[in-house]
Formats: C-alpha cells, structure tokens, sequence
C-alpha cells in the first residue's frame, strides 16, 4: 500500500517538475516569427535563387560545368567572323533542378560574381516551365521561359512574376571574397 | 514486458495492417506491413524504397567536387558526416593532406550536426509518444544551429561545407562568439529535457523495457550508433578508428544497460552532452593556418584505386566505399548507410510485441528515410 502511494507522490513530482518547465517558457517571449507579415532577413552567406549578371558574363562556361545538376544551359553570341563572342546570347538556369550548392558561384572567375546566389527564399512557380528562367543581354528582366527543345524564348503571359534583376551586387550580394 | 505469447487460448484470424508510407509517426515514406493476431505482432515487413534516388549510380557521372552536394541528400537531417564520409574517401585517394585548422572545423560541425539531429530526435520521439511539449523546446535550439550554420555556409539542410581537401569557409570572430553563445544556452537546456521527457513516469512506461535488443542480436544484425551503444556495446567509430583528429579529444561514449527504447533514447541525450564538450575544445584550441590543403584542383583525378572511410555519422558508421578509374568521376561509390542496416532490425523486435508499441520500437532507431533509400 505505501508502494502505491510511493509511486503516485513519485510520478506526481515528475509531472510538476516538467509542468515547471513549461511554466517557465511561458512567461519568457515568444520566438515563434508569424511569416508572411513578419520575415526574417537570411544571412548574407545565405544561398537563396541565383542570380545573374548578363552585362558582365563572358559566358566561358565554368559554371555550368560546375554543375552538379546539370541546370544551367547558355550560348555565345556569335561575331561578324562567325566565331564565338566572349558574351553570352541567352543565359537560362533551370531553378527547378538547382541544388543550392554554390558551386557555380565559386567557379565564377569574376569578381563579384556574375552568377550568385541572392538572398531570396521565395520561389514560387504555378508550373515547370516558369523554372527555367533566362536571361538575355538588353533586357533588365528575368523570368523569360527558355524552351531548351525549341531553342526558343516564350513569354508566358504574365503567369510568372517578372522580377528585375540588380544589375550590380548590392545589398543581396555576396559578402565573402 | 514486450514479448506476449499470441493468445494462447483461442486461435485468432491474422489481421494485416499496413503502416505507411504516409504515416506521420514514420519519419518519413517508410511502409511497414504489419501481420496481427489479436493486438500481437506475428510478421513485421519494413518496405523501402519510396525515396530512391539512385545517388551512388548518379555520382558516376558527376566530378567529385560535385558528388558532395549529392551526399547532402543521404542523410538530410546531419548532412555534416556525410560530406566527411565522401571527402575522407576522396582524400584517401588522393592522397591528400588536410591542415588542423579543416579538421577541426569539421569536428565543429560534425558535433553541432549530431546535437541538432539528436534533437530533432528526441522532439518527435516525444511526439510519437504523445508529448509534445519536448518538440517544441527541442525544435527551438535545433533552429540555433541551423542559424549558425546559415551564417556560416549558407545552407540550413544541404550544407555541401566539408569540401574535398578542406572546408568551404573559414568562421568568423562573430560566428565563434555565436556558437560560444548557443552553447552556454544549450547546457542548462539537457536537464529541462531530463524533466520533461527522459524522466517522465508516462514517458518511461511507454519506452522502458520495450523493443529490447540483446548485445549478441545487436551485433549480429550489424547495428551501429546509439541503437547499438544503448545495448551497451562499446563501439564508437571516434574513438575505435579516429578520423578527422577525433583521437586528440577527450569524450566519454555514453552506453546504455537493456538495450530497451529508453537505453536508445538516453544514450542520445548523454551523446549531445559529449558533443557540447567536444564543440567546446575544438574551438577553444582551434589552430590558425588554411582551410583548405593545397594542391588540390577543381576537377580532382585521383589515380587508380579503392578507398574506403567511414564516420560516426548522427545515426551510425557511415561507410564510403570509393572506387577510381583515374577518370574525373568515380568509378563506383558504394554507401554503408546506418539507418539501412539499423532498419532491418525491426522484422525481428516488432514480432510479439503489441501494436501499440511499433511507433515507439520505430521511432527508438531513428532512422531517415532519405539515407536508407538513398
């Protein structure tokens, strides 16, 4: 019989001493961050979409061959001598493949980067094809679909979010080297 | 406790009961086909194979810098160990030297990894076991660490930071200060634990003396990590085949005494006190010099030959088994993953237990889904 009462003071106490715990969270602030009105900014190493410089890229192609997942394709311009022009005439990162990895960002011989990854973690598509975005000289804009079987470009009529892309690295650049 | 004779009595119908692949106390897409005789389990089938991705094949067509963002995907929850496991392999290969400073930055992170996995452990154990304050508490300081390893290398999940012949980048005076910080908040942490869940008199009916494994079993099936450890087997790939200058650290290998689900679960929780002591020295005598060994190119052609390393990854003795042509890719990558070897336990324990208890036996192996299909 007092091993009955025994156990039932004992696991009362384990109780008390857990709810204690929780007692004591309570009064200490929240850290929960409520998301969509309140966001949290990344650090600035943070590997968020990938960006692109098309100005600037000589489109030698290191990053694509850094490519674990084989998701950047692009094609130089060609010059009145029918050669190959150190600048690219599309640039098109399938973000829908892309693992995060950094690795075409580090192959990038330039300095800044002309391919890095920003801080943006919102990536929402309404279909496969809006995850290839590309990127051409003249044009301020990402988010043209390239269409890799057609060789063609396809403006998906405002079913993807156009987003201009920083021309230099500002604030959404990379802080290392 | 958890062996029942089936009914002696009275002869039942076999039920069966399929468990998963969408099952939440699962972990992950892991079928279970349960065969019941009243509440008594008489046939237990794990059924993987929901999260193939064919990983060891798709490395041979990729360079090794490349397959260390695929490793990343093995184990997702420490995916630290697993870029050491490939990059050890690589470097064995290549015969390459790794300055102090790399290697006690992997240390770091490592350890950190098998803190912020072991809580993510022990909040959805408690979870599975119908607690679910722990969760919260657990999820709090895991996010922590997936914030220091955001400022670090910029990933919270897939790191891809131990790289071949190095790390890819050095801490900061700031992110030290920050780690220093986490840890000082940690300690006092493990005891709330202690009081919420390990010691908690339902947490301990549920856990303790359940889903047994003997040592002789837990070695014949090949366990490894804390499932063996709580059997109170003392092997720790840190301490019996040091990598990576584990050996010039001093840290104890908590073992269990039953091997019951709660042995598995607490030696776990002892493990995360160990990592903190170990996190603390390494940055503490952290040697200045490179972090990443020279000579070492960006499409890496190891000569001719075989390698094979293995860690103490968060959830066992994580094998790489790498094979080079001299080509840029490696011929063949082979992946001795603990929660594969660890999964297959559970047809033996789960039979003639009672059906309450398998998300408890399941939950105990801590297995990840995305390193047993790999």
């Amino acid at each position: 019989m007092t091993g009955y009462f025994h156990r039932i003071a004992r696991d009362s106490w384990a109780v008390c001493k857990g709810m204690w715990v929780t007692l004591r969270t309570l009064v200490k602030p929240s850290i929960t961050v409520q998301y969509p009105t309140e966001k949290l900014t990344p650090e600035p190493m943070f590997r968020g979409v990938l960006l692109y410089d098309v100005e600037r890229c000589t489109a030698c192609g290191l990053c694509a061959k850094a490519c674990p997942s084989n998701c950047i394709s692009l094609q130089n311009q060609v010059n009145e001598a029918g050669k190959r022009a150190p600048k690219a005439a599309w640039y098109a990162i399938d973000l829908g493949r892309c693992s995060w990895c950094r690795l075409c960002e580090e192959s990038c011989p330039f300095k800044p980067k002309v391919v890095w990854h920003s801080i943006d973690y919102e990536l929402v598509f309404w279909s496969r094809d809006e995850m290839v975005r590309c990127w051409k000289p003249g044009t301020p804009l990402a988010g043209w679909v390239h269409d890799p079987k057609k060789d063609a470009f396809r403006d998906p009529s405002g079913q993807v979010v156009i987003q201009e892309v920083p021309a230099r690295h500002d604030e959404k650049g990379p802080k290392h080297d | 406790m958890s062996k029942v004779d089936a009914f002696p009595g009275g002869k039942f119908d076999q039920l069966f009961v399929n468990l998963g692949p969408q099952h939440p106390s699962t972990h992950g897409v892991l079928r279970v086909g349960l065969t019941l005789e009243g509440e008594v389990i008489t046939k237990a089938e794990p059924d993987i194979g929901y999260l193939h991705r064919g990983t060891s094949k798709l490395a041979e067509a990729r360079g090794y810098h490349q397959c260390v963002a695929l490793t990343d995907r093995w184990d997702y929850v420490s995916a630290m160990p697993n870029n050491l496991a490939l990059c050890l392999a690589a470097e064995k290969l290549l015969g390459v030297e790794i300055p102090p400073r790399a290697q006690h930055l992997r240390v770091v992170m490592c350890e950190l990894n098998r803190i912020a996995s072991h809580l993510l452990f022990l909040g959805t154990y408690g979870i599975d076991l119908g607690a679910f304050t722990p969760f919260l508490h657990a999820f709090r300081e895991r996010e922590m660490i997936l914030d220091l390893y955001e400022m670090l290398c910029g990933a919270r999940l897939t790191y891809n930071y131990i790289r071949i012949g190095g790390v890819m980048a050095d801490i900061s005076p700031e992110w030290a200060s920050k780690t220093g910080e986490f840890l000082g908040f940690f300690k006092p942490r493990m005891k709330e634990y202690d009081d919420l869940l390990s010691f908690n008199p339902i947490f301990l009916a549920r856990t303790q003396g359940v889903g047994l494994i003997s040592k002789e079993a837990a070695v014949d099936w090949g366990l490894s990590g804390p499932n063996l450890r709580g059997s109170g087997v003392d092997y720790d790939v840190r301490k019996s085949d040091p990598y990576s200058g584990y050996d010039r650290f001093d840290f104890s290998v908590p073992l269990g005494k039953a091997g019951s689900c709660w042995d598995r679960y607490y030696c776990r929780a002892l493990e995360m006190r160990q990592s903190v002591r170990i996190v603390e020295a390494a940055l503490a005598g952290l040697p200045e010099g490179d972090i990443v060994a020279k000579g070492v190119a960006k499409t890496v052609k190891p000569p001719p030959g075989e390698a094979y390393a293995h860690v103490e990854a968060s959830r066992g003795d994580l094998g790489i088994y790498l094979v080079s042509d001299g080509g840029p890719s490696p011929y063949r990558l082979h992946v001795r993953a603990p929660s594969f070897v660890n999964l297959a336990i559970l047809q033996e324990m789960l039979v003639g237990c009672k059906v309450a208890d398998v998300v408890a036996i399941l939950g105990s192996i801590d297995i990840v889904l995305g390193e047993t299909d790999r």
